[in-house]
């Protein structure tokens, strides 16, 4: 029998997820100054090349960094799995991807051949390495809990994800852009946005909020079949696109009924929640469920006006939905983190997780990034304020990183002194 | 008949909620809180000492493994006993940010914790001791804290 899960060597090292998520918050700035210093005319069509480095500086800059970040942390304690190696994995894919994205913002900005191909080198290397190390972990788990198993469905969307944006982008390498080009491109960011990211942040939900905020358990029902009944859907909705497109609405209407349906519910949970005391994270829950349910009924309403609403759609699901909910999650995990390594290091003055970050600074980037939200909606109407709210949006994500390097340095700098106990006895 | 997975899991769950409301009564009044911190306490002391001496004990005799996840156990445990005694100290200096903090730190070690004895654990211990689940039960039930 495999007693991994139970030792406190199973947690991998801090460094494996703080890289990801000390890196996440960088890109965001850096896609507030592409928004900056792009032609907001240009930025409302979603295939032109300057919207593509935007939209992938978030998903996979910041998105893609934190959910690789979490499931190196989370799977080891939640499924009792060690991944191999891990240290050196992170270490190494987090290298590649940042190599591959670098290239892949530039390509984009400069249509630039050999960029191109840098870009799919980095980012094939580094993603597809580090899905294949967690899944290959995840052959040793023995109690598939609802949270193991919605990760298991989303790695499978992350890697066919992951290969589509592979050929997508060696078509650019090419220059030759194939008659099927928009199909796969709507296939990779479906199956990435709600297959991906949509069932890992239920997943995640099934589990953080009882734990977190002692909010009832979802129901059975909830727990087995939603991901389940969402990876049908996207499965549908492929099918029907390649075969009889102009019934891929129905497929579209059930996955965003089983989100909107997930939305609602963790809304009520979180009423429902015998924790009463309230913290921005619960506040990055609330706009996450409403915009999560508003991008939910967008996406259907698109569909009548000719896509002309998909960068409306994106940005709620986006930025009010995966945006909301991440940073939320890493103003609980980073700080436990800190305390959880150091205190098993044997210190013992460790400063409790409410001083680590500065509440009056984590409220102040809540409301910042609320507005550059809520202003990213409106300049899809009046363009002409959009470089107001991408101002907006990078003070915002300044200081969410400048949060999350607060806690990183009081980690190295208490490990720099000497332990209150000798914990090695315990290794 | 209770099992051990069951009749431990309640006891978290009861936990849990006496967490919840000494947390709300200090962040309304910390003064207010000190009755209920200390009754949180000594519940959460009753609860480790059942696995301690009685479960814990059980398994490592029935397995022979003193070395395995109850060792773990037993290293949160005396985590969660500091995290607790500054909760206790920060009630006396009417720390409240002190508090709240502490709260928070020992909340989500205390979730992670329970959730690897709820899945991991615990469903080991019913497997390797269901023909005694009963006494142990009984045991665990009349244990006097020290």
């Amino acid at each position: 029998m495999d007693f991994n899960g139970l030792s406190i060597d199973q947690a991998p090292p801090i460094s494996a997820p703080l890289r990801f998520f000390l890196t996440a918050p960088l890109f965001a700035i850096l896609a507030g100054f592409l928004v900056l210093f792009s032609d907001p005319e240009i930025l409302r069509t979603r295939f032109a090349l300057e919207s593509i480095a935007v939209t992938h500086t978030i998903t996979i800059g910041f998105f893609g960094f934190v959910m690789l970040g979490a499931l190196t942390q989370m799977l080891p304690v939640l499924a009792g799995v060690k991944i191999p190696n891990i240290e050196k994995v992170a270490k190494y894919t987090h290298l590649s991807l940042v190599f591959g994205l670098v290239f892949f913002i530039l390509a984009f900005i400069d249509d630039n051949k050999l960029f191109y191909l840098l870009a799919m080198v980095g980012l094939g290397v580094g993603f597809l390495t580090l899905i294949s190390f967690i899944a290959l972990s995840m052959q040793d788990v023995k109690n598939f809990t609802p949270t193991v198993k919605n990760m298991a469905i989303s790695l499978f969307f992350a890697f066919t994800s992951v290969l589509l944006g592979l050929m997508l982008l060696g078509e650019y390498v090419s220059q030759e852009i194939g008659s099927i080009h928009m199909f796969l491109a709507n296939v990779h960011s479906v199956w990435g946005i709600f297959g991906f990211a949509g069932i890992l942040l239920i997943g995640v939900a099934f589990q953080v909020l009882p734990m977190f905020y002692v909010a009832p358990s979802f129901k059975e029902f909830c727990l087995s079949k939603v991901a389940k009944i969402i990876s049908a859907g996207l499965m549908l909705w492929l099918i029907l696109n390649l075969f009889i497109p102009s019934y891929a609405l129905v497929a579209k209407i059930w996955i965003a009924t089983f989100f909107w349906a997930f939305a609602t519910t963790a809304w009520l949970k979180l009423n429902k929640r015998k924790r009463k005391v309230s913290d921005i994270t619960i506040w990055y829950w609330r706009v996450a469920s409403i915009s999560l349910s508003t991008g939910s009924f967008f996406w259907i309403f698109d569909e009548y006006f000719d896509s002309q609403y998909t960068v409306l759609v994106g940005l709620f699901f986006g930025l009010g939905f995966l945006l909301s909910i991440m940073m939320g999650m890493l103003y609980k995990i980073i700080p436990f983190l800190v305390w959880f390594h150091l205190n098993g290091a044997g210190y013992m003055s460790i400063p409790t997780m409410n001083e680590m970050i500065d509440k009056r600074l984590s409220k102040l980037q809540f409301f910042m990034f609320l507005f550059s939200f809520g202003g990213f909606v409106f300049s899809f109407f009046m363009p002409q304020f959009l470089w107001f709210f991408a101002l907006s949006f990078i003070i915002s994500m300044v200081i969410l990183e400048y949060n999350i390097v607060t806690c990183a340095l009081l980690y190295a700098k208490i490990k720099k002194t000497k332990p209150d106990f000798d914990m090695s006895a315990f290794k | 008949m209770n099992s051990i997975k069951d009749f431990l899991t309640q006891d978290h769950r009861r936990c849990d909620e006496i967490f919840a409301l000494m947390e709300e009564k200090a962040n309304a009044n910390l003064e207010d809180a000190k009755e209920i911190t200390q009754e949180f306490v000594t519940d959460m002391e009753h609860h480790f000492q059942m696995e301690e001496k009685v479960m814990f004990a059980e398994f490592e005799q029935k397995t022979g493994m003193t070395q395995g996840p109850t060792a773990m156990m037993r290293h949160e445990h005396e985590q969660m006993r500091g995290l607790m005694a500054q909760l206790l100290s920060s009630l006396e200096e009417g720390n409240k940010d002190k508090f709240m903090g502490t709260s928070e730190t020992l909340m989500i070690l205390l979730q992670q914790h329970n959730m690897k004895e709820e899945q991991m654990l615990y469903p080991m211990a019913q497997q390797h001791l269901s023909a005694e689940a009963e006494r142990i039960v009984d045991m665990m039930q009349s244990i006097v804290v020290e």
